[in-house]
């Protein structure tokens, strides 16, 4: 840019304000503060960016609303942005390039950003029907809820707080998490599933470890089909299910996934498949002014030559690699728009990029405080597969509640299942974000958990060393001892051990008390 | 000078715990001897790299004459007055050809005030060049430069280090004290008996150990992710509502800025970036939270305690922020039962870093850059202001500039061994070797010594007289207990001599009181305010805990009423993680850890001189899991090259369970082709100029028996 020219500041929109928007506005902010960028925030909700990983927390009340958030629009709108919140976007008028909201504003742009999230799947039961399209909690009978926001996290602890009995629809990772913060926040929960297992598809024989793990946690698991829901003065009251069984509550949580928000993207015509279609910038097929990132996005590159893309998916409710796409574009942006070449922030980029054709799947975490459970990549392998580089490892151990996988393909982790064991769980989700070569000894892994850690037994004979400070070994204090000392203060003035920090002076009194009592028996 | 058979007293010449010893000069020509003593820090005991201190005394390396390279490149002994001579007209010559700023000045943590003191105002005055600094940049300068940002002075420990007796909880972060001060645990003992010692290491060291048998929690995360494993423990405090809101309102500012970053960092994310499971931080939040109440309700606090296996990263000034934040989110600096402080490495690594040697640095720890702390200094020296030169450069960049155009042509060095001890060292030995003078003073020929164009014999320890500071900023008095060999002269002396050759103004006397009489003016109105002390202070006995202005009796506790940022609050600074990290590299390579033993002390110059330590650790020894090895095809004790971008280094395997699968250690002790600074690079941090030392990528190989250089090779191993 000429600097004589006057700067004109390129306006950009983001539509959403989750904590992918807040992630990326972060970046535009110094953009903003050096005045090249206009930047105006539309978030629907009336509450700025928080951790939406977090509502379950708030909603059994282990941690609170304020903890959680992830951007404060004082400070933002001191700045010099746009913050509007409870913004309803009615449609993006592509053509003139502005998005119109509902109560008839305009808002004009030279960028879009759409990150406009997911919502909750409203499954199909008896007494559930709504208005087609609309999956707005607020039209859910009293009773019922999902938990996706803060609002649906309110409602849920209200049910808590009058100690109602809190069933949870859906065997997936949120409606575990959802019922194990309740059930071991006191409250009294039941867990209703498909299949024999809650997250049976990807955990396995896992599967049946965490089942118990649930039901150790006080938690009443049901499996079935549900068909409906019953209320009865107008609340819920109970999940009827296939064959007639009624599982009895006072609040029904709805956790039966997400999917995209994509019906703005569709209202202008741009291509969407379960998510808006992205390249591997983010921008939107075919556009050059309009970008989706987080759960809204689906990366898929037309070019099928182009590595970056190659079995690049959705980020599926994840939200460490929505928060990279917004490091991403937040890069391309300052990069574009500073004038000078600006540095942008960095994220932590934990995952690696995989190789073209290496499928990039979701690591999932279970966020409790008493069940352990971590899976990630393929899982479904078999280990008695026969196959070039693939391995297998599996430990079962049910009845203490401890299970593992490890699918390796040319000894790099590709895939894990890990249940009852918090540290090899860690270790591996570790290894599998960097993509590691396990080791040939696949069991010093699990050992990570064993009672002892991986403590060795030091060589209890004379040569071993009894005083570290003064590399005095356990020979030398017994020859002292041996020779007439009595006493730690004996032993020190003549061999120097126990003269440093003093720790192995228990260690001495044994060597003394044995030589005696060796003496005495003799 | 003390009679033979009285002792006198003194601390060791090594670490920063600096034990009090008694050293009694031997009789005819018996050694002189060390005996513990009794006192706050050291309770009466020391290690064995303490005990054995006197055998370096009368060594028979003991360099007792000057050495002047001659002709054939050969080191010959040299008259005093010739090589004095010869240095300053080197020096003006060099000068004069390349500007002041070709010669350059690189100090110690291990000289004494003194000294260091004397060195910065030498480099300045008499050298008249900026470019001086120290290698305390490689010990505590993320530790400085996070102190600084978070409570407006650095002082290792701001409370004396009695205090962590009476601590329920201590979380040790980086710190393998039980090897590299082994005193020092037994002020750990109220919280192991609490069962509330939290160890972070990616080894099992001795010190993770102490945790052991319910004593407490030892986390392993893996290398280079101690800053995420931080703000997730921050995550858990201000998520689950333990943080002391009352003492963040009334005493420290940022909290939002740095809890809206927060939000991002829950237990379950952070396990998969470091290794450490969810629950493992939660418990040891609340653990700490705990200890935090008990302290703030006058009972058994909590203390946060970092060391070099946090600070000594590329990241390290965030890192230890991010210990101050979690620390603050606590409410534990500036309160009677609980506090946050860093273990300073260095004999007088506190001491060394307030008085001048860093090249941003003026005595009393002010900044070279602010106008009224260049006039006070200047008033005191009795020169115009603008005889002192502006910052210089830090200690990676100075080594960096060896030999370069426009770069460093001539360097003194004290009190350092940089050709060891520096990262990239194979780089800064070629460096050391371009220069056209170097001047080195050691009392040993030391790796840097040898590449020497003149060596300065000096004074041990114990033949000296002057003053250190504590890691608790308690100053101390170093004693004479024997006559140094004939030969050998102090640093001062050199200084001052040198001085009047290059027709320096103001002080330089050999005379160790007076130039801390001096310094105590100098330090007057500044952070580390000695000016209320005296050597007739120092002997009287009371504790002398800086700021200790004239007038005062001292500061044993820091901050307990305000903080020293202007309005006296602290200050929480928001930090995340960076991108492209080692850590975060894939493949993911092994992470090679650099630290220490303890039976060695730095580069080793003194230690390996000591039979029985080097007895015990004669040779690299390259730390790595059992798994890890017999997938390399390693056995133990095979020899093995350990290669990283930088270079080679040469060690014997060590299979040990306690070391995580993905990290290797070695030592930085040993010389040569056992030199682990071979391995390090010269990345460094933004804000302090720290190396990284603690997270670099290496592949590991065994020495192939089949190479005809096997036999060869082995011997320089061995």
């Amino acid at each position: 840019m000429n600097p004589s020219e006057p700067l004109v500041p390129s306006r950009v929109v983001v539509v959403g304000f989750g904590p992918v928007a807040a992630r990326l506005v972060e970046h535009l902010e110094p953009l903003v503060a050096a005045g090249r960028v206009a930047l105006t925030v539309l978030g629907q909700e009336p509450d700025a960016a928080y951790n939406r990983v977090l509502v379950a927390d708030v909603a059994v009340g282990r941690t609170s609303e304020a903890a959680i958030g992830l951007a404060d629009t004082d400070t933002l709108r001191a700045t010099g942005i746009d913050v509007r919140l409870g913004a309803r976007v009615d449609r993006i008028d592509r053509p003139f390039r502005r998005v119109l909201l509902t109560d008839g504003e305009a808002v004009d742009y030279d960028r879009l950003v759409l990150a406009t999230g997911s919502r909750p799947v409203r499954p199909r039961l008896t007494g559930l029907e709504g208005p087609a399209g609309s999956d707005d909690a607020h039209l859910l009978p009293p009773g019922v809820s999902f938990l996706r926001d803060l609002s649906d996290a309110r409602t849920v602890a209200a049910a808590l707080a009058a100690q109602q009995r809190i069933v949870v629809l859906g065997g997936g990772i949120l409606g575990i998490e959802a019922a194990l913060a309740a059930a071991e926040e006191g409250g009294r929960v039941t867990l209703v599933h498909h299949g024999r297992s809650p997250m049976e598809r990807l955990l396995g024989d896992g599967a049946r470890v965490l089942a118990t793990a649930l039901r150790q946690a006080g938690i009443t698991v049901v499996a079935g089909t549900s068909t409906g829901i019953e209320l009865e003065h107008g609340h819920f009251a109970g999940v009827r299910l296939e064959g007639g069984v009624r599982v009895d509550g006072g609040a029904l949580v709805l956790a039966c996934g997400v999917r995209p928000r994509t019906e703005l993207a569709e209202g202008c015509d741009l291509a969407v498949a379960d998510g808006i279609l992205v390249d591997h910038t983010l921008r939107a097929v075919g556009m050059e002014d309009i970008w989706a990132i987080g759960d809204c996005a689906e990366v898929c590159c037309l070019r099928s030559s182009c590595r970056a893309c190659a079995g690049a998916t959705a980020p599926q409710g994840l939200i460490g690699p929505g928060w990279q796409q917004a490091d991403d574009v937040g890069a391309a942006f300052v990069a574009d728009l500073s004038g000078d070449g600006g540095v942008p922030l960095t994220g932590f980029r934990s995952a690696p990029d995989p190789g073209p054709g290496v499928r990039r799947d979701p690591v999932v975490v279970l966020k409790a405080r008493g069940v352990d459970a971590v899976v990630a990549g393929e899982t479904d392998a078999d280990p008695w597969t026969v196959e070039p580089g693939l391995a297998v490892a599996e430990w079962a151990d049910p009845g203490h509640g401890r299970y593992a996988k490890m699918v390796t393909r040319d000894g790099v982790l590709t895939g894990l299942v890990c249940v009852g064991m918090p540290r090899t769980g860690a270790e591996l989700i570790l290894l599998f974000e960097r993509g590691s070569e396990l080791p040939a000894d696949r069991s010093s892994l699990l050992r990570l958990d064993s009672a002892e850690g991986l403590l060795t037994a030091s060589p209890p004979g004379p040569a071993a060393t009894l005083c570290r400070c003064a590399g005095v070994t356990r020979g030398t204090v017994q020859d002292s001892v041996a020779a007439g000392c009595t006493s730690v203060q004996d032993v020190s003035a003549v061999t120097r051990a126990g003269t440093g920090c003093g720790g192995c002076h228990d260690g001495i009194r044994a060597v003394i008390e044995q030589h005696f009592a060796a003496a005495v028996a003799s | 000078m003390q009679q033979a058979g009285t002792g006198q007293h003194t601390h060791c010449p090594y670490c920063a715990l600096q034990c009090a010893m008694t050293v009694t000069a031997g009789t005819h020509d018996g050694g002189a001897s060390v005996d513990a003593r009794d006192f706050p820090t050291n309770r009466g005991g020391l290690c064995r790299k303490g005990w054995s201190a006197a055998e370096l005394l009368a060594h028979p390396d003991r360099l007792t004459a000057p050495l002047l390279r001659d002709a054939d490149g050969v080191l010959r002994e040299a008259p005093w007055d010739t090589v004095l001579q010869l240095i300053g007209d080197r020096v003006r010559d060099i000068q004069a050809r390349h500007g002041r700023d070709a010669v350059a000045v690189f100090g110690g943590g291990g000289l004494t005030n003194e000294k260091a003191y004397t060195l910065g105002k030498f480099a300045r005055l008499a050298l008249r060049t900026s470019r001086i600094d120290y290698n305390g940049r490689f010990c505590m300068s993320s530790a400085a430069a996070a102190g600084n940002r978070a409570f407006g002075v650095d002082r290792g420990l701001p409370f004396p280090l009695e205090d962590l007796g009476a601590a329920s909880v201590v979380l040790l972060l980086g710190s393998n004290a039980a090897d590299t001060m082994p005193p020092f645990v037994q002020h750990l003992r109220g919280a192991q008996a609490a069962g509330g010692l939290v160890v972070v290491d990616p080894r099992r060291s001795a010190t993770a150990r102490l945790t052991d048998q319910g004593r407490g929690v030892h986390l392993q995360p893996t290398p280079g992710t101690d800053l995420v494993l931080l703000l997730g423990l921050a995550h858990v405090v201000v998520a689950e509502g333990l943080e002391d809101r009352r003492f963040l309102e009334a005493r420290a500012s940022g909290y939002d800025d740095v809890t809206r970053g927060l939000a991002r960092w829950w237990p379950e994310r952070v396990q998969g970036i470091t290794g450490v499971p969810a629950a493992s931080l939660r418990a040891v939040a609340r653990l700490l939270a705990a200890g935090a109440r008990r302290g703030a309700e006058g009972g058994h606090g909590a203390y946060i305690l970092t060391g070099r296996g946090i600070e000594q990263h590329a990241d390290g000034t965030d890192t230890t922020t991010a210990a101050v934040n979690l620390a603050l989110l606590l409410g534990l600096p500036g309160t009677a039962h609980s506090g946050y402080g860093t273990l300073t490495g260095q004999g007088n690594g506190q001491g060394g870093r307030e008085h001048g040697q860093k090249a941003d640095q003026l005595p009393g720890y002010r900044k070279i850059t602010d106008p009224a702390a260049r006039a006070h200094v200047a008033g005191v020296w009795g020169v115009p202001e603008e005889a002192i030169p502006g910052p210089g450069l830090p200690a990676v960049e100075l080594l960096a500039s060896l030999g370069k155009p426009g770069g460093t042509h001539c360097l003194f060095v004290h009190g350092a061994n940089v050709a060891v001890s520096a990262p990239d060292a194979a780089t800064v030995v070629d460096g050391l070797r371009s220069l056209d003078l170097l001047v080195v003073s050691d009392f040993f020929l030391s790796e840097t010594a040898a590449l020497a164009d003149v060596v300065l014999p000096v004074l041990q320890w114990a033949e000296e007289e002057g003053t250190v500071t504590n890691l608790e900023g308690r100053v101390l008095r170093r004693r004479p207990a024997v006559g140094p060999p004939p030969g050998a002269r102090s640093e001062l002396w050199i200084m001052q001599e040198l001085a009047r050759l290059l027709e320096a103004p103001s002080l330089f006397s050999e005379d160790p009181s007076t130039m801390f009489d001096e310094l105590a003016r100098a330090s007057a109105g500044g952070l580390a305010d000695y000016s209320g002390l005296d050597y007739g202070v120092l002997d009287g006995a009371d504790p002398a805990y800086w700021p200790y202005p004239a007038g005062s009796t001292g500061t044993p506790r820091l901050f307990l009423g305000a903080f020293a940022h202007p309005g006296g609050r602290a200050v929480l600074v928001p930090v995340s993680p960076r991108a492209g990290t080692a850590a975060a590299r894939t493949p993911a390579p092994l992470l090679l850890a650099t630290g220490r033993l303890l039976e060695h002390y730095q580069s080793g110059t003194q230690t390996r001189r000591v039979p029985a330590l080097l007895a015990a650790q004669p040779a690299a020894r390259l730390q790595l899991h059992p798994s890890t090895a017999h997938d390399l095809g390693i056995a133990q004790g095979d020899p093995v090259v350990v290669t990283s971008a930088q270079g080679e280094a040469r060690a014997l395997a060590d299979l040990t369970p306690d070391i995580r699968q993905d990290t290797v250690f070695l030592a930085f002790h040993f010389a040569d082709a056992g030199s682990a600074n071979r391995l390090t690079g010269s990345a460094t941090d933004p804000v302090s100029g720290m190396p990284e030392f603690k997270t670099t990528p290496v592949g590991v190989t065994r020495l192939d028996s089949a190479d005809p250089l096997h036999a060869a090779r082995l011997e320089v191993v061995a």
